[in-house]
């Protein structure tokens, strides 16, 4: 598949923050136009420099070219503010179909009014906004954070201590997945929260916060929840290196290839799936349903799965 | 100006002015200690030989990328670039590194080579357009990240060789690769800044560019080579990034100039240009290390680590701008 | 105490860690009189007038400023006071109109929200600048006046500030003649409405043109009062410098030689036209004319700080092409600029690094500077100059003037050049450098350089050059010989 980027600079750019840049990407092969006018797909995803994110737009897109639908696919770099004016670009556009991935609970939330003021369908997948939208598919992140923590206590004994690493604070992905892990710690008294702190999810900053802790608290630490691969994947560089990784349980969600790999070789204990695939595919799917007046569901919750050493052949590609 | 002080003195005395710089110099080494003393007893999981070469190491990625910038803050310019320079460089890198592909070499040049381009390309920008370099690094910073996610197609790239892995991962006698890596590119710096002529002329132009110029020095040649260097150690930066995370990230350094500016302003590096030390620059760099390695050992959230830093910043520059004022 | 006095200064002490700048300094200074504050760099003259106007705080000693006494304390309760300071940098705020610029600070502020009356201001600005009769409007913006007309705004925000004391540091540094008489005329008005003039300045025939008094500093100290009629150049200087100075210019014993640079048909569109000139070597060969006559202009386009239209530069000879400063010293050309501060030297550097910084290869092994043999030849230059600095490593910032354009010098003789262009050698320099600079030149020229010498002080394109060109308008007017020259030759030329 070939993809066209159109990359600008906005015309002022002393200011980073007004440093526009939009990738905005279509579908190139133009397959079957199968009678009648062309659907129109507006998708804002979150980041494209989220390799879980960039799944699921590949899924989407992948779909879209079964379902020949045309997509205007435009990435929001994390920015919630650029978010609503891509969404107001499509309004303008006239789409049939808005598909937003949120960038944040609160400040997106306008996108989506704004797009049923407009009397344009929105469906928010992977993450939710305030505003309820026409349709939702995502998974249930607390749900994520639960099934990690309780693995860990199901290992341990339901005794032992835990750190755990967050994503950029405040995000939705990072305070649900704190949540669902609280829950299970509440479980298990014996199960004690020894630090927690961010790694704004990203590999080196997990690696060098697991390094000070194992300064911090050596041998004491008996698991790590991590929540997400990257920072799961820095913690198991960091335990490696000072040789405890035999004796310390590290867990993550989101089951990226790497992680994969790492629970393969046994480094990484387990990760959580989310099924980027599915989530992709639904969208899509419930996009078309709605622009045809077909009947639909109003929320799809694609469930988390466990993955260990024992069910990895059916992730791994 | 006036110098009723000066010339009549007794010439070994070292004059008022002097002093007063003197001590802003030391006025940075002296709060480090202190950090590290308070620290010390803060916390005594602080002053353990393990703890100290994990900070040495966390510290070395950031130190060469500060190395570079100081030879660019030194002429009087700004690079901005230099986070998605490791981003380019580390997921070029490890294109070239996947086991049983290439020799540990091919990687290491082509990450470089990699760097040293978007250096160049800097260089080349600024001295030709003479548009401001904050704008051109500002460009090529925003460049950089989406050559990298090309490169990439948005995704990490890992399974990388155990030989490239040792870079930033490997220990020789005891020692951490990157802390070895960071004492030789230290020593190499130093020396081009203090014993070279390249390096005279990199204080010559940032302390007046008129009177360089009129000197004979060939500003545009200066300016070259200087983005260039910064882009090289950005380059070296990236790979032993990548090589300690064994992946290479697209979305790697996203943030790390400010880091690198910041260790070099804290290290007494003048935000005009003509005034710096590559001595500075390295406790700069120590300095944030450790007040961020100190915090994590105490448990203390991010939050307050970042407002200590920007306390941090603030007051070195500070200090900075009075010993300007006194002289 | 003498009412005719409106500020009595005794017993003025300030000390710098230990080093008395100012020692016992006292002054009177009676209303609407041009009080010429004489001494040479070094003297204590900016420590004086800092304290005056509340830079700096004395050690020891009093202020009677109108019969009260003046504890200083800072620079706006001092304006509020009546004492005002015309500075020799020109403190201006360039993108503001001149109103803005001479009510900055104080803009009379009217209407709800405290929004400034522009219209207010212009007609105060426009009232101000009448009375003084220069013919500025208030609306247009700083950046885009001559120098003397900015000096102008200052001295108008001075008056705006009702001042009785004016000190005018250096004030006619930047100024053509036609603008220094202007600006006499202005200080002659203010003298008769009782103002006070402190009036500091190098220049000795504007001190004896325009001052009723003056006093002189010497190494901090004060040495004495006396009206300017009763004092001669002679006389004075002697005062300044503590020991006799026969003549101003000494004796040069050079011979010319042959032919170093020749000039042919050199012009740069706006700036000067046709100009064909010869240097030989062991002469001095003098450029005179006003203020933007193009001399500057020449030397720069000469030494490849600006290009040229059209026109042949040939150095020995042979043709050169120059595009920047590397080439021309490279060919063995050498500038000392006017503009010490901006083209000369790199303030923050050390003596030893900017004395080495144009012969830096020369030093070096590769590309590693060989630390030895700069240090020695660094300390050969400043022993040969005579450069007073507190060692090597000083930084050139910390110098005085005469000594910065030492180091100037130093650096451009280093890259051993056949020829040098000093441009306003001594501009801003005290008469005891001056006459070293002096005597320097010559030495230049007996040692087979040839030097060309842009300088607008007449006295000194006489005394020391051998031939002289004069510029107008860009244009060249005349190429005399010492013999031929005259102050009134040359204004005949220069107005041409």
């Amino acid at each position: 598949m070939k993809r066209i980027y159109f990359s600008y600079f906005s015309a002022i750019f002393f200011l980073s923050l007004f440093v526009s840049g939009c990738n905005q990407s279509t579908s190139s092969e133009k397959s079957g136009e199968s009678g009648g006018k062309k659907l129109t797909v507006g998708v804002t995803m979150l980041s494209m420099q989220n390799e879980f994110i960039v799944n699921v737009s590949d899924e989407i897109e992948k779909k879209a070219n079964e379902l020949g639908v045309e997509l205007i696919t435009v990435d929001a770099e994390r920015s919630a503010l650029k978010q609503i004016e891509q969404v107001e670009s499509f309004i303008a556009q006239k789409v049939d179909v808005i598909i937003m991935n949120p960038c944040e609970v609160e400040a997106s939330s306008p996108a989506v009014t704004k797009a049923l003021a407009a009397k344009i369908p929105i469906v928010n997948v992977n993450s939710e906004t305030t505003a309820k939208p026409t349709a939702f598919i995502g998974s249930d992140d607390v749900e994520s954070g639960r099934i990690a923590m309780k693995f860990i206590a199901e290992k341990l004994g339901g005794k032992g201590n835990v750190v755990m690493m967050h994503g950029y604070m405040g995000q939705a992905a990072q305070i649900k997945r704190e949540q669902g892990a609280r829950e299970v710690l509440k479980q298990y008294p014996n199960l004690k929260l020894l630090a927690h702190q961010t790694g704004e999810w990203d590999r080196a900053k997990g690696m060098a916060l697991m390094e000070n802790w194992i300064q911090s608290y050596g041998a004491d630490i008996n698991a790590v929840f991590a929540q997400n691969d990257e920072m799961g994947m820095g913690a198991v560089k960091a335990l490696t290196d000072a040789g405890l990784k035999s004796k310390v349980i590290v867990v993550s969600i989101d089951a990226i290839p790497d992680a994969l790999q790492a629970v393969q070789k046994g480094t990484l204990d387990a990760t959580v799936f989310q099924n980027a695939e599915q989530q992709g595919a639904k969208s899509i799917e419930t996009a078309v349903k709605i622009a045809k007046g077909e009947a639909f569901d109003k929320e799809t919750l694609i469930p988390f799965q466990l993955v260990t050493k024992d069910n990895l052949a059916k992730f791994m590609k | 100006m006036e110098n009723h002080l000066k010339t009549d003195r007794n010439p070994t005395e070292k004059p008022y002015k002097t002093r007063i710089k003197g001590m802003g110099r030391y006025g940075i080494f002296i709060a480090f200690i202190l950090v590290c003393v308070v620290l010390s007893v803060v916390t005594p999981k602080f002053l353990t030989v393990s703890n100290l070469l994990i900070v040495v190491t966390q510290v070395s990625i950031n130190a060469l990328l500060a190395f570079g910038v100081t030879f660019v803050i030194l002429t009087g310019g700004i690079d901005l670039s230099i986070g998605s320079t490791v981003a380019v460089t580390s997921v070029v890198a490890a294109m070239f590194a996947h086991p049983d592909s290439y020799p540990v070499i091919v990687p290491i040049l082509t990450g470089l080579a990699a760097g040293l381009l978007l250096g160049a390309f800097n260089g080349l920008v600024i001295t030709k357009s003479k548009v401001p370099p904050f704008i051109v690094t500002l460009g090529t910073m925003t460049i950089g990240r989406g050559l990298a996610l090309i490169l990439s197609k948005g995704r990490p790239i890992s399974n990388l060789s155990d030989s490239f892995n040792f870079i930033g991962g490997g220990q020789l006698a005891g020692i951490p690769t990157p802390i070895i890596i960071l004492i030789v590119f230290f020593i190499i710096c130093s020396v081009v800044l203090k014993k070279t002529v390249l390096g005279r002329y990199m204080y010559a132009v940032g302390g007046n560019e008129p009177a360089a110029k009129a000197s004979g020095i060939q500003l545009n040649k200066v300016k070259m080579v200087v983005y260039t260097l910064c882009g090289g150690l950005a380059a070296l930066a990236g790979i032993l990034l990548t090589s300690r995370i064994t992946t290479g990230q697209p979305n790697a350094g996203v943030g790390f100039e400010l880091d690198a500016i910041a260790a070099a302003i804290i290290g007494g590096t003048s935000t005009t240009g003509g005034t710096g030390t590559m001595t500075g620059t390295l406790i700069g760099a120590l300095l944030i290390g450790v007040i961020s390695n100190g915090l994590d050992l105490m448990n203390v959230t991010s939050y307050y680590q970042q407002v200590v830093m920007g306390i941090i910043i603030i007051g070195a520059v500070v200090l900075d701008s009075l010993n300007q004022n006194k002289s | 105490m003498n009412p005719d006095y409106i500020l009595t200064v005794h017993g003025l002490t300030k000390s710098f860690s230990g080093v008395k700048a100012l020692d016992q300094v006292r002054l009177n200074l009676r209303k609407g009189e041009v009080h010429a504050l004489m001494g040479e760099n070094g003297a204590g003259k900016s420590t004086f007038m800092k304290i005056l106007i509340g830079l700096h705080s004395p050690d020891a000693g009093e202020i009677f400023f109108e019969g009260s006494e003046l504890k200083a304390s800072h620079v706006s309760e001092m304006l509020k006071k009546g004492i005002s300071m015309i500075h020799q940098e020109i403190l201006i705020v360039p993108e503001l109109t001149v109103a803005q610029n001479i009510f900055l600070g104080r803009e009379t502020q009217g209407g709800l929200f405290g929004w400034i009356d522009e219209k207010k201001l212009n007609q105060q600005a426009a009232v101000l600048l009448e009375q003084m009769g220069v013919n500025i409007s208030p609306t247009a913006k700083m950046k885009y006046l001559s120098v003397a007309e900015m000096q102008m705004v200052e001295i108008a925000k001075a008056l705006s500030n009702d001042a009785r004391v004016i000190i005018m540091d250096e004030p006619t540094s930047a100024l053509s003649d036609k603008e220094v008489a202007t600006l006499f005329s202005i200080i002659r008005d203010l003298k008769k409405k009782g103002v006070a003039i402190i009036y500091i300045s190098h220049k000795m025939d504007e001190i004896f043109e325009i001052s009723d008094t003056i006093t002189v500093l010497r190494d901090g100290k004060y040495i004495d009062t006396r009206p300017a009629a009763d004092l001669t150049i002679n006389t004075l200087i002697q005062l300044m410098v503590g020991r006799e100075i026969d003549s101003l210019f000494p004796d040069s014993t050079s011979h010319k030689g042959a032919e170093v640079l020749s000039v042919k048909n050199l012009s740069r569109a706006g700036k000067f036209s046709g100009i064909n000139f010869e240097v030989y070597a062991g002469e001095v060969l003098g450029i005179a004319g006003l203020m933007g006559a193009g001399r500057t202009e020449i030397a720069r386009a000469i030494f490849g700080l600006d290009a040229v239209d059209s026109g042949e530069i040939y150095l020995k000879g042979k043709q050169l092409i120059i595009k920047t400063p590397q080439d021309a010293i490279r060919q063995g050309i050498g500038y000392v600029s006017e503009d010490r501060k901006g083209l000369g030297f790199i303030p923050g550097m050390s003596v030893k690094h900017n004395i080495t910084l144009s012969s830096l290869p020369n030093h070096a092994r590769g590309l590693f500077i060989q630390d030895k043999s700069e240090a020695a030849t660094a300390a050969k230059m400043i022993a040969d100059l005579r450069i007073k600095t507190a060692g090597a490593d000083q930084k050139v910032m910390f110098l005085s003037g005469g000594n910065q354009q030492k180091v100037v010098i130093g650096k451009v003789l280093l890259a051993s050049p056949d020829l040098v262009i000093l441009d306003e050698p001594t501009r801003g320099i005290d008469i005891g450098a001056k006459f070293e600079i002096y005597k320097l030149i010559n030495r230049l020229v007996s040692d087979g350089i040839a030097v060309i010498m842009i300088s607008s002080e007449l006295p000194e394109i006489l005394g020391m050059s051998d031939r002289i060109l004069v510029l107008s308008q860009g244009k060249q007017t005349a190429l005399l010989t010492r013999a031929e020259a005259t102050q009134e030759t040359i204004m005949r030329y220069a107005v041409h």
